[in-house]
């Protein structure tokens, strides 16, 4: 358990003034082997895999489209069939391929039928081809096909099977001479003819309006024939079949459980994570980073890192949010009262750490205490006491400390997420700040680079303690979860000095003192946060951590 | 393509007059070729026999590639379609449309769910329950609808009480029923619509707490 006697405590560690101003920080730190080169613009470079890390590729669209061109060829091969007909079939098994031959072989005809597909017309070749591609099938040809397949047409007219006359297409009416019939009409392998501008008009309803791609069928009341891609693309305008094939491409990701889009507003990338399968949700937060900077659940989609709390549970909190919301509300007000002097504070940085411009008074915005008792160690702002629930006699108290006890929890969470907003903000601020003194001091593009870095730090550090809120509210009291909470809390206080250090104004003769200072801090954040995330993601891998809630 | 939709819709008004077998009316409003009223018998051996009913048509702007709009003027007691507004659950009215289906044969398949009722996909979930609780006390209900709203002619056994349906028997409930709560002091009107909600036929009068009535009843 940690406690202020820590040695890398930073407070103890960093001794103002008597560093090389030039040089990292890591020298002050007491353990030697992880260096913390905050300084430097390579300190992003990815860290070795921890346990509870997830191995991923960040994929382009050309890449996942050539991992279907794959899937069809290995198809293709095995089955030997033609490629659309391959692609069909694995668009109707969701890319399944192992499915697909299992059934295939068990009973082609029926999952050629079960694909929308009229299984091969001669009984002798068992994996032969699809009938003729369209211009063929507009020569004459026998009327077989429905007495092989009477499931395909419970139509009740049966049409010309070939032209042989002038022929009006039955959607629309209009007539066609016997010579335009080849150039003007289609039909599909079931024989359901109708004019091209009909079949246009259709298939741009379905792509356009209804968002189908791999289940669009003819036109024809019941029947189930499966209109083919180098169909599509003949008959529809160029736009349109831009978008059929992003459709075909969105609906190959989401039957792919190794696959996830980034779910980041303008990204393309795609995430293949194959660690992170469903049922490993419930002892694994897959974090990943797109090729986008941006990070995201691999396990839910969510749209930033929900370390350390488990899918499920940010979908339970989620809901408990919406349900709560205005009860909760008025936690969430930018200004609040200072408990001394009663005049209005606002807030306007990240910081926790008020003080209140009138009467000096220094206290946390989120518990309201002195901010004095924050530094001992007897700090209690992160951890609800349960007692007063335990003692409530009559349901009403308990009903009220039930819901106290909430929104204890969802205060910080929300103070968090809310304080990372102005964190960022306020280093917008800073930055020009910065920039200016680049501009005319003597400090070098390096020099001012550290308060960008403290600044993300924070903001990570920020998201991961907002939902360290959200884990403790649904983790059962034992000893692991006071150890969880002092992690918690030495993480959230390290946080609040650090953020507290950076809206100090920044001054080009104090800016020396107040890089080495900020610098140290930030490197001891690092620290304090891995230091939570692997306790509780090495937690859920040993099944350390114990919840209410079913997981 | 509204060429194509007007000459579809004209072709298909056209082909409905000269069609003398199929009893299947379709009239313009207003000589508006997008907005109709169907008409066709109700089907015999059906409840709904002897009556006459009307769909309200609206040809959307994308017809024949969108389902064409229709609901019942006629009210009629159905599970699929609503006793209050004339909505219609049905598959070819939405994604089980076909561009090749006509106005025509939408009508005939409105004709056939009046024949077979898919009581598991209500759009009526009251009239459902009555279907699925007590046939018999449905198909007299139906009966009755048909009669005060679908001009079907009454029949000697559906007049037990006198030439016009109760508002008990509207509703499907056995006057009994009503009886025993409107004596306690409860409107009629309103003992009329809870019992109709609860669904308090059949087996269900002598199942159900008379707590949960009586609830039902004060709320
Ligand atoms: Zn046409
Ligand atoms: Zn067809
Ligand atoms: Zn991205
Ligand atoms: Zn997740
Ligand atoms: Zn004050």
């Amino acid at each position: 358990m940690s406690s202020d006697g820590e040695d890398y405590y930073y407070e103890d560690d960093y001794d103002e003034g008597s560093m090389d101003q030039d040089s990292p920080v890591s020298e002050g730190m007491s353990e030697p082997d992880i260096v913390y080169d905050v300084m430097s613009p390579t300190a992003d470079e990815p860290a070795p895999k921890k346990p509870y890390d997830v191995s991923y590729k960040v994929r382009t669209l050309q890449e996942i489209i050539n991992m279907q061109s794959k899937e069809v060829r290995k198809i293709q091969t095995l089955l030997e069939m033609p490629a659309s007909t391959a692609t069909i079939l694995l668009r109707h098994y969701q890319w399944n391929s192992e499915k697909l031959q299992e059934q295939f072989w068990n009973d082609p005809a029926a999952a050629l039928l079960s694909a929308g597909l009229s299984p091969p017309v001669s009984p002798s070749t068992r994996t032969g081809p699809l009938p003729p591609s369209p211009s063929l099938l507009i020569s004459p040809r026998r009327p077989t096909r429905s007495s092989h397949n009477p499931a395909l047409s419970p139509v009740k007219r049966s049409r010309a099977p070939q032209p042989s006359g002038p022929f009006e297409c039955p959607v629309c009416c209009m007539e066609f001479a016997k010579e335009d019939v080849v150039k003007e009409t289609f039909a599909l392998g079931c024989r359901h003819r109708f004019c091209r501008g009909c079949w246009a008009e259709y298939l741009t309803g379905k792509i356009r309006s209804e968002g189908e791609s791999s289940r669009i069928q003819c036109m024809e009341s019941g029947c189930e024939r499966i209109v083919r891609e180098e169909i599509i693309d003949e008959l529809v305008p160029a736009g349109v079949s831009k978008r059929y094939h992003n459709l075909l491409n969105m609906a190959f990701v989401a039957d792919a459980p190794n696959l996830r889009w980034c779910p980041h507003p303008d990204c393309e990338y795609i995430i293949e994570c194959t660690q992170a399968p469903p049922r490993m949700l419930n002892q694994l937060v897959p974090t990943v980073e797109c090729n986008c900077g941006r990070q995201l659940c691999f396990g839910c989609g969510y749209l930033s890192s929900h370390r350390p709390v488990l899918c499920k549970i940010v979908r339970l909190w989620e809901r408990k949010c919406a349900d709560d919301s205005e009860t909760a509300n008025w936690l969430q007000a930018n200004t609040k009262e200072c408990s001394k002097c009663q005049s209005t504070i606002e807030k306007n940085g990240g910081c926790n750490h008020m003080t209140c411009k009138k009467c000096k008074y220094e206290f946390c915005w989120v518990c309201m205490g002195p901010w004095s008792e924050h530094g001992t160690s007897w700090y209690q702002c992160n951890r609800f006491d349960e007692k007063s629930g335990v003692n409530a006699r009559d349901a009403q108290a308990k009903s009220r400390a039930s819901l106290e006890r909430y929104l204890h929890y969802f205060n910080r969470w929300a103070n968090h997420e809310h304080s990372a907003k102005l964190d960022a903000e306020f280093y917008k601020n800073t930055e020009k700040k910065m920039e200016q003194m680049q501009n005319s001091g003597n400090l070098s593009w390096i020099e001012v680079q550290f308060a960008k870095q403290a600044v993300e730090t924070v903001i990570k550090a920020r998201i991961t303690l907002k939902w360290s809120y959200c884990m403790a509210f649904y983790l059962k009291r034992n000893n692991m979860t006071e150890l969880f909470e002092d992690n918690q809390r030495d993480l959230e206080r390290a946080v609040e000095n650090l953020g507290f250090a950076l809206e100090q104004n920044i001054e080009p003769d104090s800016i020396a003192q107040l890089r080495q200072d900020i610098t140290n801090q930030t490197a001891y954040v690092q620290k304090r946060h891995e230091i939570l995330m692997d306790d509780t993601l090495k937690g859920y891998l040993e099944r350390r951590w114990d919840f209410s809630v079913d997981i | 393509m509204s060429d194509a939709r007007l000459r579809r819709v004209q072709k298909e008004i056209r082909d409905c007059a000269k069609d003398k077998t199929s009893q299947i009316s379709l009239e313009m409003i207003d000589e508006n070729p997008f907005h109709l009223i169907g008409a066709f018998p109700g089907p015999p051996d059906t409840p709904y026999e002897g009556g006459y009913y009307e769909v309200d048509i609206v040809v959307p702007d994308a017809y024949p590639f969108q389902p064409v709009k229709m609901k019942f003027i006629t009210k009629v007691y159905h599970p699929n379609i609503s006793s209050a507004s004339g909505a219609i659950c049905l598959d070819i009215l939405k994604d089980a449309w076909s561009p090749v289906l006509t106005l025509k044969s939408t009508l005939i398949s409105l004709q056939s769910l009046l024949c077979d009722p898919v009581p598991n996909d209500p759009q009526d979930a009251e009239v459902a329950k009555h279907f699925l609780t007590d046939r018999q006390s449905f198909n007299a209900t139906a009966k009755h609808w048909a009669q005060a709203y679908a001009q079907a002619p009454a029949r000697k056994q559906a007049q037990v009480s006198g030439k016009v349906a109760t508002d008990a028997e509207m509703a499907g409930l056995s006057e009994e029923s009503v009886k025993g709560f409107t004596e306690m002091g409860f409107p009629r009107e309103k003992v009329i619509q809870v019992l109709k909600r609860l669904n308090y036929r059949g087996n269900v009068v002598n199942t159900m707490p008379m707590d949960t009535v009586m609830e039902a009843l004060l709320s």
